[in-house]
């Protein structure tokens, strides 16, 4: 207690003019924002940094090892694979599912559809659920038997059961779709944030000018919900760099097939007690989350240019 | 100026945050000081339903000075919880319980725990299965991570009915003459296809695990070197299995998933390869099959599945308390009431003679004393040294044999992928 009063005298000196008190004040309602942020975001980040060149157990010392920790992971095929894995979910599970967000944000804007907000709701649930319970509820639909719900669906179509958890294909459609299900709705709701801010009298003046629905949905709607595209693939594609508790629980046991990069860190870590290649791991998708973010960054700047 | 103030008074808000942690760090200890005169506080974490609470109950009434919190967590929430807090050197507990496989996750943080043979452990050692009490301690035997509790010793579970319809004797006994090795069990295997289409097993793991648990020696020597390669027992488990996975003879049900739980209602295969707790398992699972699954002596010998430990954190304050509470419930006579209670299978032998546990009937399988059962397989289980990186490698294994079931891979090619894969990861520890 002494010393909380002793502390408080010094930084509080007397004749403070009113505008520094405020920002005082200021400052000190943002301070357990950063003070949470520096103990459980900047510490671990940095830490992890410093994690990546040295071996470590979790208990006992760590020892120095250089790059010998991003050697390993670069020569081992399963990093490789899981880069190639998250990509590949990542394609599966956000394209499709943004190119159906826009249209059903398109449809619930229309005159047609009554009954809006509880649709909206409806489509956001799958957002708020549980990713533990998704997996395990898809894990029973994409059972590997025949009497599994979606190979039982496909065999009335004459397709021949899939191996949903071991085959290459399989296991990562199954994911893919998990991760469609629970987004989609997210990203209509905000497409449809987008669509609401679209002056109407855009649409009536093309509608005068007898262009068509589908010309209007092109040439006005595409156009004028670009910075919302924009966002909505920014953090679509950090978003599933980090696929992790769907192949978790989904995929048995670390199998290749659904292996992710944050899987691969995850079992480094909490598996195997490997603390440096998991860091190591951390660092290089830290280092990919750059590129992708780069890659995007440049992208849409060149739509913006070529659309003016 | 402003940026300056402002920085100072962020670090007297960081020095204010630290000073009052550790003054209420102080005060804590204070407090457990004086305790000590007073009343001794143990705090302990376990998992699943252990009914220790009720045996603590009884405790503190004969030890009136010593008051113990129990604190009950889920599986895997329990052993992470615990793994951090024994990393970071500070909120473990007084007691902890580790299950068997997880207890190899901390042969490498031995400075953690108290020896528990700094306790007197060694005058308690003869009362409980060697085996048991091997894999609680250190490689070379100087260190006691813990005292056991309760052990998973392996039998064969068997659908009577699915016997019946193939031709074969049902009663426990004559399955036992029927089966005594792996060879009877692949002819078995062989009979049981031909005459109801039916598989042996309705997964690889359990066959697999059942054959690796019967090896003299497994993934890891002392040392902690690999021998899979040096020594020829668990490529003889893969092979056996491998080669009953090829003829047809195994289900590919994975285990815990629901499609496992409901075959074993409906009967769909004929052997169930498992210790003694998935008896519950099966009574939950299969509610209307009392008296067609039966229980009698695995071909071959015994394994063990499962069961725990009592460890002491080196971080506890009062390792003497905590050391005479856990002697005293995993003692023989708290072990009974246990598995009265909760179905705790006993690691201290001179339990199987009580005659609760001669006289121990169970009506769902059908009036076999399963007891019995169990206690002779607990007697045959192999003393056998895990090592820390035991998990990995049966991980590795099971693939590669998923692989060969669900692929139809090349077994030579899977197993040499699998060694591959292993010494890939133990490279990086």
């Amino acid at each position: 207690m002494v010393s909380h009063n002793h502390t408080n005298a010094t930084v509080r000196p007397k004749g403070l003019s009113d505008k520094k008190k405020t920002a005082l004040a200021g400052y000190l309602f943002i301070s357990p924002f950063f003070l949470l942020f520096a103990i459980f975001g900047a510490f671990p980040m940095l830490f992890s940094f410093y994690l990546a060149f040295q071996k470590w157990n979790g208990f006992g010392e760590m020892t120095f090892v250089g790059v010998k920790n991003f050697s390993l992971i670069f020569t081992d095929p399963l990093f490789w694979k899981s880069i190639y894995n998250t990509i590949v979910i990542g394609l599966l599970g956000t394209g499709p599912q943004l190119i159906a967000a826009l249209i059903l944000a398109v449809a619930l804007n229309s005159a047609m559809v009554k009954f809006k907000s509880v649709f909206r709701v409806a489509y956001f649930v799958p957002n708020v659920t549980s990713i533990v319970a998704v997996a395990i509820v898809f894990t029973v639909l994409f059972s590997e038997q025949e009497a599994g719900l979606v190979n039982a669906t496909l065999s009335l179509f004459g397709i021949s059961p899939v191996s949903w958890q071991t085959s290459e294909w399989g296991a990562k459609i199954a994911i893919a779709t998990m991760i469609f299900w629970r987004w989609v709705g997210y990203n209509s709701i905000i497409f449809l944030a987008g669509l609401q801010s679209i002056p109407k009298d855009l649409y009536e003046a093309a509608e005068i000018d007898g262009a068509k629905k589908w010309q209007q949905f092109l040439f006005i709607t595409v156009p004028m919900l670009k910075p919302i595209i924009v966002f909505v693939v920014f953090t679509a594609t950090i978003g599933s760099l980090q696929i992790f508790a769907e192949p978790l629980i989904f995929g048995s046991g670390f199998r290749e097939e659904s292996m992710t990069i944050v899987l691969y860190l995850w079992r480094e870590a909490f598996s195997n007690n490997a603390f440096g290649t998991a860091s190591a791991t951390a660092v290089s998708l830290f280092l990919l989350i750059i590129v992708f973010t780069t890659i995007n960054f440049f992208a849409s700047n060149r739509l913006d240019k070529s659309g003016k | 100026m402003m940026k300056k103030r402002a920085l100072m008074l962020l670090l007297a808000v960081v020095f204010m945050f630290a000073t009052a942690c550790s003054n209420q760090s102080q005060s804590e200890n204070e407090s457990k000081d004086k305790g000590s005169s007073e009343k001794v506080k143990l705090n302990m974490w376990v998992f699943g339903s252990t009914g220790y609470e009720k045996l603590a109950e009884e405790y503190m009434k004969d030890h009136p000075n010593v008051e113990i919190k129990i604190q009950s967590t889920q599986f895997d929430d329990h052993h992470n919880a615990l793994f951090t807090a024994l990393s970071a050197g500070s909120g473990a507990p007084d007691i902890a319980m580790i299950e068997v496989n997880n207890i190899e996750r901390y042969r490498e943080a031995q400075d953690r725990f108290y020896n528990l043979y700094d306790f007197g452990a060694k005058n308690i050692k003869d009362k409980y299965l060697d085996w048991k009490w091997r894999i609680g301690e250190s490689a070379d035997g100087s260190f006691l991570f813990g005292l056991p509790t309760d052990i998973g010793p392996t039998a064969m579970f068997y659908r009577a009915d699915v016997f019946e319809a193939a031709g074969l004797p049902t009663d426990p006994a004559e399955v036992a003459k029927l089966i005594p090795d792996w060879n009877a069990y692949a002819e078995v295997a062989a009979t049981i296809k031909e005459k109801t289409g039916k598989p042996i097993a309705d997964n690889v793991e359990l066959v697999y695990n059942a054959l690796r648990d019967q090896a003299p020696v497994q993934y890891f020597n002392e040392k902690e070197e690999l021998l899979i390669e040096k020594e020829p027992y668990i490529k003889q488990a893969y092979d056996y299995t491998v080669s009953l996975i090829q003829k047809g003879y195994l289900g590919s049900n994975g285990l815990w998933t629901p499609e496992w739980g409901n075959a074993m209602e409906k009967g769909s295969y004929a052997t169930l390869l498992a210790p003694a707790w998935m008896q519950g398992v099966v009574k939950g699972n299969a509610p209307n099959s009392a008296g067609k699954w039966l229980i009698t002596n695995m071909p071959g010998g015994a394994g063990n599945w499962g069961g725990s430990y009592l460890t002491i954190p080196k971080e506890s304050k009062h390792p003497q308390e905590a050391y005479d509470f856990i002697q005293w419930l995993v003692a023989p006579e708290q072990q009974l009431k246990s598995f009265k209670d909760m179905g705790l299978f006993p690691s201290a032998p001179s339990v199987y003679d009580a005659p609760e546990f001669k006289d121990y009937k169970d009506e769902y399988f059908g009036g076999v004393n399963t007891a019995q059962v169990f206690a002779e397989a607990a007697q045959k289980v192999k003393t056998v040294y895990m090592g820390k990186n035991y998990g990995l490698v049966q991980g590795e294994i099971i693939k590669a044999l998923t692989n060969v079931q669900k692929k139809k891979a090349d077994p030579e090619k899977e197993w040499e992928e699998a060694i591959k894969r292993i010494k890939r990861q133990l490279e990086r520890q």
